[in-house]
């Protein structure tokens, strides 16, 4: 310690200098047993610090749940294991008719898959069950888009916009933006009043675009006008083209 | 000032070896980090006090460890065990927030 004066023990610092000093000094080596132990206890500190901050990184989202948000996600969890086991048994069939040698049933399997997924891809055209919904009035791209959102989730296999003369497919990387007289989508320009054709079960499409806050709310609240049609030959003619490979 | 490299050592073996904390412990890991925070800070406002004494502090570190985990524990025993370590930490952050306005008030007097 030097030239500085003993330690005055006993009695609180005076000035601030003096609590630097005390500090200072407190920091000091000592070489003693005790100071052995705290240094152990404070690499046990930092240790256990480390492990408490990167233990409780992991899992926090979890832990930190309330009950009813992990009943929600067991719930989910069993729906899409319930999903999954039923796709494995159609699978699974479908893998034992392969194996049965018989072509015939190979060949239909493959032409039904490729029907799906032409569906699915809009490559295919399509006549079937579903709603027309046709939109008079202001139109955003951001409440067309809502209204895919919702058509897909309540279950549209597959969906066509169009206007006057011209239709578009809309498929997985289909884009909608605002334009000066209605939106464009996918790069083309549509004037309204437009046609939403949709092919799906129309008793579980219908609610989804008329709950509070959907499409008909929305378009509703802006002045436009929404009409829905169901029809049992929904015509979606419009096809994505191929890319050539 | 070994302490504090100690400190720093800790966290770096820490940090290198990514520990997994045992399930047993995860409940009371973070009330002892909080409880030996607090000891800590004791120390420094008892050094400032004139009060600081190691073998005081060594037992004072551990029994307050030791504490915190036993009241938690004792927690879980009787199914509260979420508000207990709620309780603990927040006494022990109020200490520590008492022990640092009393360490503010001797280094910059104010």
């Amino acid at each position: 310690m030097g030239m500085h004066s003993a330690p005055r023990r006993g009695r609180p610092v005076r000035t601030a200098a003096e609590a630097r000093f005390r500090l200072k000094r407190s920091l000091t080596p000592q070489r003693n047993g005790t100071q052995v132990m705290i240094t152990v206890l404070f690499i046990l500190l930092g240790f256990t610090l480390t492990a408490a901050i990167t233990g409780s990184a992991n899992d926090a989202v979890l832990a930190n749940a309330r009950q009813s948000d992990l009943v929600g996600l067991l719930d989910d969890l069993a729906q899409r294991e319930a999903r999954l086991d039923s796709e494995n048994t159609r699978l699974e069939a479908a893998r034992e008719t392969l194996l049965g040698g018989d072509e015939y049933a190979a060949l239909n399997e493959a032409k039904r898959r490729a029907d799906a997924l032409g569906v699915l891809a809009g490559t295919e055209t399509i006549i079937g069950s579903g709603i027309t919904i046709t939109i008079a009035g202001n139109l955003t791209a951001t409440t067309l888009l809502d209204a895919m959102q919702e058509l897909r989730d309540a279950g549209a296999s597959a969906i066509q916009i169009s206007d006057r003369g011209l239709s578009v497919r809309v498929v997985g990387n289909t884009w909608f933006a605002d334009s000066a007289s209605g939106v464009t989508v996918s790069g083309t320009a549509l004037q309204v009043p437009i046609t939403i054709s949709v092919i799906g079960d129309p008793t579980v499409l219908r609610p989804a675009i008329e709950i509070p806050g959907g499409l008909v709310d929305t378009v509703g609240s802006g002045g436009g006008e929404v009409t829905i049609e169901e029809s049992q030959n929904v015509d979606i003619s419009a096809i994505v083209p191929l890319p050539k490979s | 000032m070994i302490p504090a490299i100690g400190l720093l050592v800790g966290i770096v073996v820490g940090l290198l070896l990514q520990p997994t904390v045992p399930v047993w412990l995860q409940p009371y890991l973070p009330i002892a980090v909080v409880a030996a925070l607090d000891a800590v800070f004791g120390a420094f406002r008892s050094v400032l006090d004139g009060l600081f004494n190691d073998r005081i502090f060594v037992i004072s570190f551990l029994s307050n460890v030791l504490v915190a985990a036993m009241i938690v524990f004792l927690g879980d025993q009787l199914g509260v065990g979420s508000q207990m370590s709620t309780g603990v930490v927040v006494v022990l952050t109020m200490r520590i927030f008492a022990n640092v306005a009393a360490i503010r008030r001797h280094l910059l007097k104010a």
